[in-house]
């Protein structure tokens, strides 16, 4: 579903963010992308959803070559993915409904095929009795529900998150959890980026880690079964 | 098709709505521009107006010291009539010439009073026609009068025409100089505050990007928004510049204008009013279009 070749990415400082980088992600995998700050998770995250252009090498998204990607078929390329922020970057001038079906409107689907997919895509994530408020309105935990459900109402091929737990408490990090597993059995491939130790020992899946740039490690999960749902303390440590 | 337009036109009047403040910037900033524009649209048109008028008026007099008989005057009148650049040729007795004279004093015309009608000479009076009315067709036939020893007392607005033509190219210089500059300036204004609006929406148009809104799907809701604004900067400017045409200029300079010989003055043709409306648009349209090309890079980097 992924494959990066020898991708190398250096900003104007001329620091590399990533060296040298070749990873493959099959598909209805569930990787986690790890690393202290700094060490490149969000670029290369970026890079998947071109954001940013590689410096050299190739980078393949569904069999497609997408480093040379033209502006005018970036929005395509995004059109198959689902991108969650720490910060959930909703629109807070429009409702939780208006939230979600966004993306919808800018794939032109029917007005009541909206609507029906964006009541079941938000009673999926539990705020389906949410649909007029604003994101303002909504707690930390609630927003990033409604930036799940945004992101997950077009059934991406792949989900790409960065922290998307950075910001919530652990018991608000579980539903996250939940609701990416969830979107995983059903097929989506997802790559998160996180620095939380105690989510991965919690979930375990691949860990894929990052230090300065370079991929450090690429690991099958260690500790599947170790602890139990409710045994996550939200804490970061090392594995 | 028509969901598609009508969703664009929706979201383009919520981002009004939700941001009034600087929608009602805009339009003001298209208004006022628009507005003086059409004040100075409205002082040259009828400037124009009322010089043409000036222009229609102009004739050249030749003075008959010594009146022929009726038959040789005929042949004079024929003789000028079939100059190329002349329309009319008008021979005004002495009798007439005074009765003219008398009439014009008003209620002064006892002044004259026990004058005889040979105070004032007998004249012929030729009239330009419209395709020659010009400083050179007026020069050509006053020389061709002069070369004719039997008219040489002529009377004409020496040098007058030629200023007229000059003030009305100066005129329509410097109001398209100053159009220019009130439309680029507008320009310029809306181009910013539209800007600003986007600096307020910059997490928009991120997520717009992040969830594969094509660059015209993110741009067009913010050119329509641009379009209606100057719009209805437009119409405000239609309305405000019909208000002060209204207001001041017919009532308050409506009687100072009598004396330079104006009766009423106009406000401007459907026709221009309906470019004023439109050159809003294109305005607000162009501004819109300005500010988005930096804004929407992002997209694609």
């Amino acid at each position: 579903m992924i494959q990066l070749f020898n991708v190398c990415k250096a900003y104007q400082r001329g620091q590399n963010a990533l060296n040298d980088v070749t990873l493959k992600v099959d598909k209805g995998e569930f990787v986690y992308l790890t690393g202290p700050s700094g060490a490149g998770k969000s670029t290369l995250l970026k890079l998947l959803y071109c954001a940013e252009r590689p410096t050299r090498g190739q980078i393949l998204v569904n069999g497609r070559n997408i480093t040379r990607y033209g502006p005018s078929r970036i929005p395509y390329l995004r059109r198959n993915l689902g991108i969650i922020f720490q910060d959930f970057k909703l629109l807070k001038r429009r409702t939780v409904f208006e939230n979600v079906a966004f993306p919808l409107e800018v794939l032109g689907r029917k007005r009541f095929e909206i609507s029906k997919k964006v009541y079941q895509t938000l009673k999926n994530v539990g705020l389906e009795h949410r649909l007029q408020h604003h994101p303002l309105q909504l707690s930390g935990g609630e927003q990033q529900r409604v930036a799940v459900a945004r992101a997950l109402v077009v059934d991406p091929l792949i989900l790409l998150a960065d922290e998307p737990t950075g910001n919530l408490d652990p018991e608000v990090t579980l539903d996250i959890m939940e609701l990416f597993k969830r979107a995983n059995a059903r097929g989506t491939t997802i790559v998160m980026a996180t620095h939380d130790r105690g989510l991965i020992r919690q979930f375990p899946r691949r860990i894929v880690s990052l230090d300065a740039g370079s991929l450090a490690t690429d690991d099958l999960p260690l500790f599947r079964g170790e602890a139990g749902m409710s045994g996550y303390s939200g804490m970061t440590g090392q594995p | 098709m028509v969901f598609r337009i009508v969703y664009f036109l929706k979201r383009a009047l919520r981002n009004m709505w939700q941001s009034p403040v600087l929608s009602l910037a805009s339009i003001g900033t298209v208004a006022v521009a628009l507005a003086l524009l059409a004040f100075f649209t409205i002082a040259v048109l009828n400037v124009q107006q009322l010089t043409a008028s000036w222009g229609e008026n102009l004739a050249i007099v030749v003075y008959l010291d010594d009146v022929p008989e009726e038959k040789i005057v005929k042949g004079w009148v024929k003789d000028i009539d079939s100059y190329p650049e002349v329309a009319e040729v008008t021979f005004i007795s002495r009798d007439a010439a005074f009765e003219r004279f008398r009439k014009r004093l008003g209620d002064d015309a006892d002044l004259v009073e026990g004058l005889g009608a040979d105070v004032l000479p007998a004249s012929l009076e030729i009239t330009l026609s419209d395709d020659w009315r010009s400083e050179s067709a007026l020069a050509t036939v006053v020389d061709r009068l002069r070369k004719d020893h039997r008219f040489d007392d002529l009377q004409y607005g020496q040098g007058w025409l030629e200023k007229l033509e000059a003030f009305l190219l100066l005129l329509r210089v410097s109001g398209s100089a100053l159009g220019g500059f009130l439309v680029f300036a507008a320009l310029v204004i809306v181009a910013n505050t539209i800007k600003l609006t986007l600096y307020a929406r910059q997490d928009e148009l991120e997520a717009m990007a992040m969830v594969g809104g094509t660059s015209l799907f993110i741009k067009l809701p913010y050119l329509v928004e641009g379009a209606l604004q100057g719009l209805l900067g437009g119409f405000a400017a239609l309305a405000l510049s019909f208000l002060v045409f209204q207001v001041i200029l017919q009532r308050t300079l409506g009687s100072l204008l009598l004396i330079t010989g104006i009766d009423t003055i106009h406000f401007l043709p459907p026709v221009w009013q309906g470019m004023l409306v439109l050159g809003g648009s294109l305005i607000g349209l162009l501004g819109s279009l300005f500010a988005l090309r930096k804004f929407v890079r992002f997209v694609a980097p």
